[in-house]
């Protein structure tokens, strides 16, 4: 009887599939169009304009497509106003066991050029992976999750009302009160400094910990993930700094000396392009106290290598950056990225050693060099 | 885990004996995990600096603000305004009172830097924070940017350009969203600039400091009479409460003369933020400001 039926379904479905009717034919013609048209769309994109939000969705499908052979689109969770959020992971197939680096960018609103250095990130990565041999062994062993804008609501936000919003567009107290500071909704000593419980301020830290849906959803995947993301990278701006753990505490993290030491090289590398100061140290340290911080929250659940980045300026323009700018700052930062990765990569698949890099491996590979020299 | 080791010179492959002892060093350097702490690591700054650890941080660059500002104000002039570049030194001393007197050297760069053209000015500059009140006291000295006969030159180009704009002037947003300033409307965000270095000075304090976000609106531009009646609104972005403050300017301007100010910015009620700071109203009691 099961086989009667299926053999029945089997039949009804097939001749559809193998477009008996012709319309297959149709709809393959009118793929391939879309598809030529839409690949088109990606080479007229700029990397060097800002981008309202419909736009960077349409890149999303059109970058995921293009590159289907590492990149796919994941949904993330809704934001308050109901949007979907999605990230890309770009993964190259292999057996290679694999490490996570995360990337977000646009928890603040109004601070454009991150949205657009995320953008830059993955053209980088995407149009050079196959020839460049900095990236090709970066890709064996990591992917790379970006979440190009995290604050979307607030984002298209700045694009129809008001340029230098920064919270996210949650309504309180029967609607007369907008917006929650995404960055100060992490739970890590939630509300305890640097953060406002009125909603009328702008570094509103919710009504509780993880109140927003989006921090819902970042919290959520990163906490199903976090045995293998070893790298939280968070792009903010203005202000040229590369900060570390912690906001919430002057007291430093375990790791402190070597997050230093591996931003003051990224630092470095970043000046090399175009002269551009950027100074390292811990949030607490250099900037304010903050608390609820997605960086500190992503060091205290366990990644080692948790980062805020303020890319440019330093005021003379501050979240309203010139896009004149925006190609000198996302080359100057990627190289600074690029610096922490190799850093990141040298760490855990060094080339000293098969398994991590130990320093006392380091030492014993430099005994046996002295001792072939004595 | 302990940062990695740099790998030793190369003495070993001259000297095979006295390899031994650098050898033996880094081991035991290695066993003790002592860090080797890189060139540039924090705030390489400090060492060149005396000052007062309780004090705090970024309090010389908030002192080179605020010096900055009055400068800016002071010179009365839109073509030629400064902006920091690098604090040299500084010191600081703390009263009883918590006013903090800071006495500084730092350099300078133009604003609107032009090709070719020495940019570096120095200025030396004491500064006196009043306790989280506004307003500080300060006492300055720069060196000549810009020849006399030459801001004199630029600031009435810049002037007679402006008297020739169209009014009422057709502004939305100095600059645009996407960073944008239109090069024939420059010459009003310079002014607006210069009337906001006044307001930016009388706000700061050792804790508090202001960039000037937007031109958000033009009010009035008048140009009868000769000098430059401009009225308009800007948003401050204050640092580190990270607010936008909306400031209303009113201003008159003639080349070489002193500038004169009024203005009103819209402080946020919450009590616990604005402790200390009073609403900067109206006509402030200055020799300057005689409206």
């Amino acid at each position: 009887m099961k086989l009667l039926l299926g053999t029945l379904l089997l039949g009804i479905l097939v001749p559809e599939e193998l477009g008996y009717d012709g319309s297959l034919a149709q709809h393959r013609r009118e793929v391939v169009e879309e598809t030529v048209s839409q690949r088109r769309g990606l080479d007229a994109y700029s990397y060097k304009r800002y981008h309202p939000m419909e736009e960077i969705y349409q890149w999303m499908i059109q970058i995921s497509e293009k590159y289907a052979e590492v990149v796919t689109q994941h949904f993330l969770g809704m934001t308050y106003e109901t949007r979907p959020m999605y990230y890309l992971k770009i993964s190259q197939p292999s057996n290679n066991p694999k490490k996570i680096i995360w990337m977000d960018c646009g928890i603040h609103a109004r601070e454009w050029i991150a949205p657009a250095f995320c953008q830059w990130f993955v053209k980088e990565i995407l149009q050079n992976y196959k020839d460049d041999s900095r990236i090709k062994k970066l890709l064996r062993n990591l992917d790379f999750y970006v979440l190009p804008i995290l604050n979307i609501d607030g984002y298209i936000y700045t694009w129809t009302t008001d340029r230098l919003w920064r919270k996210s567009r949650s309504s309180h107290n029967n609607g007369t009160c907008f917006g929650t500071d995404l960055n100060r909704n992490f739970n890590v000593s939630w509300c305890s400094i640097g953060a406002s419980r009125n909603c009328q301020d702008i570094t509103f830290c919710g009504t509780g910990p993880v109140s927003e849906p989006e921090t819902k959803a970042v919290s959520s995947l990163i906490e199903s993930k976090k045995d293998n993301i070893v790298c939280f990278l968070t792009m903010h701006s203005f202000g040229q700094l590369i900060l570390t753990p912690y906001g919430y505490t002057k007291n430093k993290s375990s790791n402190h000396e070597e997050l230093i030491q591996v931003g003051q090289k990224a630092a470095n590398a970043l000046k090399e392009k175009h002269g551009t100061n950027y100074r390292v140290g811990s949030s607490a340290d250099i900037l304010y106290a903050t608390s609820g911080s997605s960086r500190d929250w992503a060091r205290d659940i366990g990644i080692p290598f948790s980062y805020t980045f303020e890319l440019r300026d330093n005021g003379t323009y501050g979240f309203v950056l010139p896009e004149g700018q925006i190609q000198a700052t996302c080359e100057e930062s990627m190289a600074a990225i690029l610096s922490v990765l190799d850093d990141v990569y040298e760490k855990y698949w060094g080339t000293d050693s098969a398994g991590k890099a130990a320093s006392s491996a380091v030492v014993l590979g430099l005994l046996v060099s002295f001792m072939s020299l004595l | 885990m302990p940062p990695r080791l740099q790998p030793p010179p190369a003495s070993g492959t001259r000297r095979p004996r006295a390899a031994v002892l650098p050898l033996a060093l880094l081991l035991s350097l290695a066993l003790q995990g002592v860090a080797a702490a890189p060139a540039g690591a924090g705030e390489p700054e400090d060492s060149l600096r005396r000052r007062d650890p309780e004090l705090p941080r970024g309090l010389l660059e908030q002192a080179a603000r605020a010096a900055l500002h009055f400068v800016n104000f002071r010179a009365g002039s839109p073509s030629t305004l400064r902006v920091l570049a690098d604090v040299l030194e500084g010191r600081a001393r703390v009263n009883p009172k918590k006013e903090c007197q800071v006495d500084l050297v730092f350099t300078t760069d133009r604003y609107n830097p032009e090709e070719g053209e020495e940019r570096l000015g120095k200025c030396s500059a004491r500064v006196f924070f009043r306790n989280q009140k506004p307003r500080p006291a300060i006492n300055v000295t720069c060196t000549r940017l810009i020849e006399k006969n030459k801001r004199q030159q630029e600031d009435y180009l810049l002037y007679k350009h402006m008297k020739q704009l169209k009014t009422p002037l057709d502004v939305v947003s100095i600059p645009d969203s996407h960073g944008h300033i239109d090069p024939s409307l420059r010459p009003i965000w310079d002014l607006a600039f210069l009337g906001g270095s006044y307001v930016m000075w009388e706000k700061t304090t050792q804790f508090l400091h202001y960039y000037m976000a937007q031109l958000s609106s033009v009010n009035q531009w008048k140009t009868n009479d000769d000098a430059i009646d401009f009225d308009y609104t800007v948003l401050l972005h204050e640092f580190s409460t990270q607010e936008i403050i909306p400031c209303r300017i009113h201003l008159v301007w003639y080349p070489g003369k002193p500038l004169k100010v009024k203005y009103h910015c819209q402080e946020l009620q919450t009590p616990e933020e604005a402790s200390g700071t009073e609403e900067g109203s109206a006509v402030a009691p200055t020799e300057l400001n005689n409206f």
